[in-house]
């Protein structure tokens, strides 16, 4: 399809558009919430999630990696990085935990655990998760309680785990 | 497929110019390129800046809220649909994809065929909401009026359709688009529909004042 109009005919066009912000369509707006699974996560799974998410922040902060640092090192996607610290229901790719393991080293399988990609069968690691994601506060700079926080939980997440794949 | 190429106009915010720019009558592997390579650092920018500044989830720009994963296959399938792009200074400057299937839902002339724009996005560098000055101004404008001359192509009349995102809601009504609320199967996001008068008149406004 060709359309053919005058240079003036476009510019005032232009200029009328003045600052609006023009997009249309679910793929332009695509937000998160609805996207998510019909079935809600229980409040068990929110509350290891959130602890998830704070654990990812603490450990890339106490690396002094930015986000994309982090993305880079750790063979991953800079902007799923960004869901997993602040989106509490976002359920990352079981690919991404993986890697998030493997990087800080801790245990897999309790990072699934956490994450929400598997279900943790003894309540003391849900109980560590909870107490963890309480003492730290994912947005200011990390405090000494905070590194306690996270040195006490990584002991936690590297403990339980018997057989860890390198 | 051959690609029509119409030379269009946008504006430079900054020097107040005009700027060539192509209209191109599809989205090819280029624009699907350019969208990976230069849209998406420019937002993930704007989310770290957002993520930096400590603003609420719930202030950011509605569009930010992306699922990604989702979002880039999708875009990656749009190569099979007629769409448009706006290509200028040898970048994609904004993206519409089309379907031209669907029936009208205003009363006055419900049923009859129109194009719907199923996706209108501009590159984030032209969006104000993202913080800084936009690059070039008309990219939105380029788009729905080639929907619209698509639309007359098609034989439609001028008549198009469109799920608004929250933002552009005021554009649409200021261009005449006629506003038949938030649409539950689609988000809730209003939908607007143009008539054949509101085509007309939006071609005929010569001036555009």
């Amino acid at each position: 399809m060709k359309f053919e109009r005058s240079k003036e005919w476009w510019m005032a066009r232009a200029r009328r558009e003045g600052d609006a912000v023009i997009g249309a369509g679910l793929l332009a707006f695509d937000p998160i919430p609805e996207e998510r699974p019909a079935s809600a996560p229980t409040a068990v799974v929110e509350e290891t999630r959130i602890a998830f998410g704070r654990f990812v922040n603490l450990m890339r902060r106490r690396r002094g990696f930015s986000m994309e640092r982090l993305a880079q090192v750790a063979d991953l996607d800079a902007s799923e990085l960004l869901v997993i610290e602040d989106d509490l229901h976002y359920v990352p790719e079981p690919r991404t935990v993986f890697k998030l393991a493997e990087t800080f080293e801790v245990s897999q399988q309790r990072l699934m655990q956490l994450a929400g990609l598997a279900a943790a069968n003894d309540a003391g690691f849900r109980q560590e998760a909870v107490r963890f994601a309480a003492r730290s506060e994912a947005v200011h700079k990390l405090t000494p309680e905070e590194s306690s926080a996270l040195e006490a939980f990584v002991a936690v997440l590297s403990e339980q785990e018997p057989k860890r794949v390198k | 497929m051959t690609v029509e190429v119409s030379k269009v106009y946008l504006l430079d915010v900054a020097t107040g110019e005009g700027v060539e720019a192509e209209l191109r009558d599809a989205i090819e592997q280029a624009q699907i390129d350019d969208w990976a390579k230069h849209w998406i650092p420019v937002v993930l920018a704007a989310i770290q800046d957002l993520v930096a500044r400590q603003v609420p989830r719930a202030d950011w720009p509605q569009s930010l809220h992306w699922n990604w994963p989702k979002k880039i296959t999708r875009v990656q399938g749009m190569l099979a649909f007629p769409g448009f792009s706006v290509v200028a200074q040898g970048v994609t400057q904004g993206l519409a994809q089309l379907d031209l299937t669907r029936g009208c839902q205003e009363p006055g002339q419900k049923g009859k065929p129109l194009v719907y724009v199923e996706y209108l996005e501009v590159a984030p560098w032209n969006r104000s909401e993202l913080g800084a000055t936009p690059r070039l101004r008309g990219v939105g404008t380029v788009l729905l009026t080639a929907a619209i001359a698509l639309s007359y192509e098609e034989g439609f009349k001028g008549r198009i359709g469109l799920h608004s995102l929250p933002q552009a809601d005021a554009f649409y009504r200021r261009i005449g688009m006629t506003d038949l609320g938030p649409d539950p199967a689609c988000q809730n996001l209003r939908y607007f529909e143009m008539t054949v008068e509101q085509a007309r008149a939006f071609f005929e406004k010569e001036e555009g004042r």
